[in-house]
């Protein structure tokens, strides 16, 4: 899987991408590197809809961890959606709430970012 | 309770996950870096890297690292103590705390351990040997590693551990199979340059037969691969191919090289380098049996006329019954004491009167199947043009080769026949 087949969607100023089922396997870094390729167009407000991961493994927790710190480097923002019970217990197990913004929707994640959907 | 239920889950899946991928056919440096995303996804720590250790120069070097630019490859050397000492401990250990009795080690390797952003290093130790390191930073929330947490990173290093153990005995294990491999090829060269030596050793004997062994292993390899004999079998025709006269050694060369016709006695002791070759050959073990019976065979007739032991038909080998015809051709084609060499229609002539008789009709088709492709010029690889040359009428041979091919094909035959 090249990054250009991590499913995406680009807004004015915003980008919400997809992980899908891919990102708990090693080809999920493609996701981190497509991430560090829309911070490089410059897009600084990214959303990440979880509406297709049922489950986030560790190899998950991993990759997002890539991709937050990256979007902090180049203060930009991050908001997760489409989380689904499990997986936010997890990310408030892992104590990353507190570093990450998270919306149950994707409108809810552009509305926070201050893009609208069209 | 719930967080606690959901860590409990997160980690054994982490295991899971690990196990999976150390038992996965994906390339090593793939499970390498797997292991590492599980083992800094388990904790939410954002970066980490995985070193190899070697002995010679002492030192740990990265071979996977997360959420750090440019230190694949990189090198940490240790000193004989350092060794000694991440051996013996072989659990996390908090470099943040003053190197926890590894002072000297991190001193010494400071700007290293920066760049790793190195807070825990877990040796990974296996049977007591060391086989690598894990660099560990904080965690991304800055809290400190709980007891808990170190047991995790604990057991999740020993599994990676094990995984760079057992890669390191399977790398070992296959550079010996490539080293014994190089070793058997070697040998082989070896063998057989030794019987083609044997073959021109022979041949010495006789002014007029130069080449005439390694002449009749050719031919001899290329009809049984044409009558799709291969792998050893092959091989062991070619080497018949080159020892057929080795009892010829033994055979008063003024015999060999007489121009005359021979006497009875001369004939006798001639027709004994057959049961002579196979007496010299037959003492020395497998595979040399099946070439010693060859070559005291090869002048056996189907018909039952041949010597020594009057064979018939399936009673003779086909190996020998392929170095018979490869010898009895190269014998008509070139010069010898008591006469030239034969044009090639004669020599065809002679084969197709004695197929049946002396030589078996399916070796004696396959031949003809092989000089007619060569002649054609259908096969890349030519055996028989090469000895005997193009001086000879191409319509009249291919027209023979075909007639001799259609008389003697005995599947054929009998299909047509049925």
């Amino acid at each position: 899987m090249s990054t250009a087949e991590v499913r995406s969607k680009l807004l004015e100023g915003a980008a919400i991408i997809y992980p899908g089922p891919y990102l708990n396997q090693l080809r999920g870094e493609r996701i981190e590197s497509r991430c560090q390729e829309l911070l490089a167009d410059g897009f600084r407000r990214l959303v990440i809809n979880f509406e297709d991961t049922e489950l986030i493994n560790s190899i998950g927790i991993s990759i997002l961890l890539g991709v937050i710190e990256a979007v902090n480097e180049m203060n930009g923002t991050l908001v997760l959606s489409n989380l689904n019970d499990s997986n936010r217990d997890l990310f408030e197990m892992l104590g990353l709430l507190g570093h990450v913004g998270v919306e149950e929707t994707e409108e809810g994640a552009l509305e926070r970012i201050g893009t609208l959907s069209h | 309770m719930k967080l606690e239920l959901t860590k409990l889950l997160h980690n054994l899946g982490a295991l899971t996950d690990l196990s999976a991928e150390i038992s996965s056919a994906h390339n090593f440096d793939e499970v390498t870096r797997a292991s590492l995303h599980t083992l800094l996804g388990a904790l939410a720590i954002p970066k980490g890297a995985v070193a190899r250790f070697s002995t010679r120069p002492r030192q740990l070097k990265v071979v996977a690292a997360k959420g750090l630019n440019g230190v694949v490859g990189m090198k940490v050397p240790l000193g004989t103590n350092d060794a000694l000492e991440l051996q013996l401990r072989s659990s996390a250990i908090d470099l943040s705390a003053g190197g926890n009795g590894l002072s000297p080690f991190v001193r010494r390797n400071g700007e290293v351990l920066k760049r790793l952003r190195a807070h825990t290093l877990v040796p990974m130790v296996v049977g007591g040997e060391m086989v690598g390191a894990v660099f560990l930073s904080e965690k991304f929330t800055r809290d400190r590693f709980t007891r808990d947490d170190f047991e995790i990173i604990n057991t999740i290093c020993r599994h990676i551990g094990v995984a760079f153990y057992n890669h390191r005995l399977l790398v070992a294990l296959k550079r010996k199979a490539k080293e014994n491999q190089r070793l058997y090829r070697d040998m082989r060269q070896i063998y057989h340059d030794t019987i083609r030596a044997f073959g021109a050793a022979i041949d010495l004997k006789d002014a007029y037969t130069s080449g005439h062994s390694d002449r009749v292993a050719r031919y001899a390899e290329a009809i049984a691969r044409e009558m799709g004999v291969t792998g050893t079998e092959l091989e062991h025709i070619g080497v018949a191919g080159y020892l057929h006269d080795i009892g010829k050694i033994v055979v008063d060369r003024t015999i060999i090289n007489n121009p005359r016709p021979l006497t009875d006695r001369e004939y006798s002791e001639l027709n004994r380098h057959v049961t002579t070759g196979y007496e010299i050959l037959s003492h020395i073990r497998h595979p040399w049996k099946e070439i010693a019976y060859m070559t005291k065979c090869h002048h056996e007739k189907v018909d039952g006329t041949g010597y020594p032991q009057g064979l018939h038909g399936d009673q003779i080998p086909l190996g020998a019954k392929i170095v018979t015809l490869a010898d009895s051709f190269d014998a008509m084609t070139t010069d010898r004491p008591y006469r030239t060499r034969l044009p090639l229609e004669s020599a065809l002539a002679e084969l197709r009167r004695h197929t049946g008789k002396q030589f078996a009709p399916e070796v004696v088709t396959a031949f003809c199947r092989l000089l007619l492709r060569e002649m054609g010029g259908v096969t890349r690889e030519r055996v028989f043009i090469p000895m005997i040359g193009l001086k000879f009428d191409r319509r009249a041979v291919t027209e023979t080769l075909l007639a001799m091919i259609s008389e003697f094909d005995i599947p054929r035959v009998a299909a047509v026949a049925g």
